[in-house]
């Protein structure tokens, strides 16, 4: 469904994205990540036709994103990172207009639909900037619906959110990924993208470094950190005893760092009693993994 | 063409949904409101002095004296009206980050600049059309040329359609809507005064300077002499700005 060859993005002697080639099957639904500034943005502005690109290709549908851009457009609904709202209007007349641009038949009809969609209904009759920043992303998400795209591009829906803002949004996006829509869903928030996606694509410093299913994603390794109250050389040799576990790192204050092959929790939490076990906790696999393949992006 | 008018009514009633609209809506009918009056006071004056001139009554001509004059003033109004009302155009636009909207539809770039450019023009048929009532004063009071009201009424359209495409490409180069606003300004000012400077040089410099001042072309009009050189100096001075707007908007997906 979604072909992307070899696309290369310069601002200048900048290079935004390199070589950045993936596939999204029909139906699928991708998580995008990357640490801010890694390409992840450019990556869909070029994909949905608002930013050129440089080198490379990519088809949406089979038809060419730069030469054939009208069609392209026509199959992608796209929200990007700040949603793109006229604040003056009216909810229903924004989402309608949207939807006009999008060459909807019945535009007021299709806006009616998407806004219920978003659960928008009862506050579509209200203007735009006197919306809370959840709304507006529920409002942003309904111009991206409107003309009901086979394709959804989403980046970060949840930023900027509060907790409960970033619940509703989740729970929305757990319903449209039940439409059986092709998804390609950018976020920082990486237990949504374990809840919501099967695959992820990873992006650091403008380079794919990472795409596959969640499940197989960076083999077996995983990370489990332990606190004992009575640390110390006996701890640190009973912990690397234990079957699968390939290194143990001392952090200090009791805490003890262990790469594992596989799920060797219970085991360490036996291993560990004896030294007074105080606290047994694994990264999440995707935020582990994550975190080793963008380790350094950030400062 | 669909998407060109759903453009312009979007910008359209955006005018009437924020106080720039009103206030230039405002200012626009006060000020020429006042001309208006201050004409016809100094027209019936004059017209009572020349009445009982001892050299018999002159015929006043009410098109010279007061419609051409009128229509004269309500340009230099609209110079000054017309860049506070594009200058959101683009600039918000970009800065709000709707832009994205736009250029995430199925639409042109073209479709894009031609329907913003339709929408303040709207308005300026609102603005323009809200001063009928003062020619319709004219009519019954007295009997004003047909001719040169509805040629009047063509330079003004002309005119702001000028002003409305320099402002759009203003508007397109910044995010920030008082730049647009002073740039759009200085720019119109500039091609304003190009025609005092013709007076000042002579050869081929004047012959320049004169077909490119914005005010030349208006004279005959106002006087009632529709040219068709004058019409396609407006309609070509209109595109070369608004394919100038199309190119800077095709440039933002490259920037």
């Amino acid at each position: 469904m979604i072909r992307v060859e070899h696309l290369t993005k310069r601002y200048g002697a900048t290079t935004a994205i390199e070589d950045v080639s993936f596939e999204v099957p029909k139906g699928q639904v991708v998580g995008f990540l990357g640490p801010n500034g890694a390409g992840k943005s450019t990556t869909m502005r070029i994909l949905t036709g608002s930013l050129g690109a440089t080198e490379g290709r990519a088809t949406v549908d089979g038809r060419d994103v730069f030469t054939d851009a009208r069609e392209v457009k026509r199959r992608i609904g796209y929200l990007p990172e700040v949603p793109p709202l006229y604040p003056n209007m009216v909810v229903r007349d924004y989402v309608a207009f949207a939807g006009q641009l999008k060459g909807v038949k019945d535009p007021v009809a299709a806006a009616e639909r998407a806004i219920a969609r978003v659960g928008l209904s009862q506050v579509g009759h209200r203007i735009i900037e006197h919306l809370s920043k959840g709304y507006r992303q529920r409002v942003g998400l309904a111009q991206a619906l409107v003309h009901d795209p086979e394709v959804l591009i989403l980046d970060e829906p949840n930023s900027g959110l509060d907790p409960a803002q970033r619940v509703e949004i989740r729970d929305l996006l757990h319903d449209l990924v039940e439409d059986k829509r092709t998804i390609i869903l950018s976020t920082h928030v990486l237990a949504d993208i374990e809840a919501i996606c099967r695959r992820v694509i990873i992006i650091n410093k403008g380079r794919i470094v990472a795409e596959d299913d969640i499940e197989r994603l960076g083999g077996e390794q995983r990370t489990v950190t332990v606190a004992v109250a009575r640390p110390g050389d006996a701890a640190v040799a009973a912990l690397r005893s234990v079957a699968g576990v390939s290194a143990v790192v001392d952090e200090g204050e009791g805490r003890l760092r262990l790469t594992t092959d596989g799920d060797r929790r219970e085991h360490v939490a036996n291993a560990a009693a004896p030294f007074g076990l105080l606290e047994l906790s694994g990264r999440a696999r995707l935020e582990e993994i994550y975190l080793r393949l963008t380790m350094g992006a950030n400062p | 063409m669909r998407n060109i008018l759903a453009i312009a009514r979007r910008e359209l009633s955006a005018y009437f949904a924020t106080p720039v609209g009103w206030l230039a809506l405002s200012a626009f009918l006060l000020i020429t409101g006042f001309f208006f009056t201050a004409l016809v006071s100094l027209y019936s004056m004059q017209s009572a002095e020349q009445a009982f001139s001892p050299y018999g009554a002159p015929d006043m001509n009410l098109n010279e004296y007061l419609v051409a004059p009128f229509f004269g003033n309500t340009a230099i109004i609209l110079l000054f009206i017309v860049p506070a009302l594009t200058m959101r155009l683009f600039a918000e636009d970009r800065k709000t980050r709707a832009l994205e909207l736009l250029l995430t539809s199925p639409i042109t770039t073209t479709e894009i600049v031609l329907g913003k450019f339709l929408g303040a023009m709207g308005f300026i048929a609102v603005m323009l059309a809200c001063t009928l009532h003062y020619i319709g004063i004219l009519f019954y009071l007295g009997d004003p040329d047909i001719g040169v009201v509805v040629s009047s009424y063509l330079a003004m359209f002309l005119l702001s359609g000028a002003f409305v495409s320099v402002g759009l490409v203003t508007s397109s180069f910044t995010e920030n809507q008082v730049v647009s606003l002073v740039l759009g300004f200085v720019m119109l000012l500039l091609l304003w005064v190009l025609g005092w400077a013709e007076a000042s040089t002579s050869g081929l410099a004047a012959e320049v300077i004169g077909f490119a001042s914005l005010i030349n072309r208006m004279e005959d009009l106002t006087k009632g002499l529709i040219h068709t050189r004058d019409v396609a100096y407006y309609l070509s001075f209109i595109s070369f700005f608004l394919f100038a707007t199309h190119q800077r908007v095709e440039a933002y997906r490259w920037s």
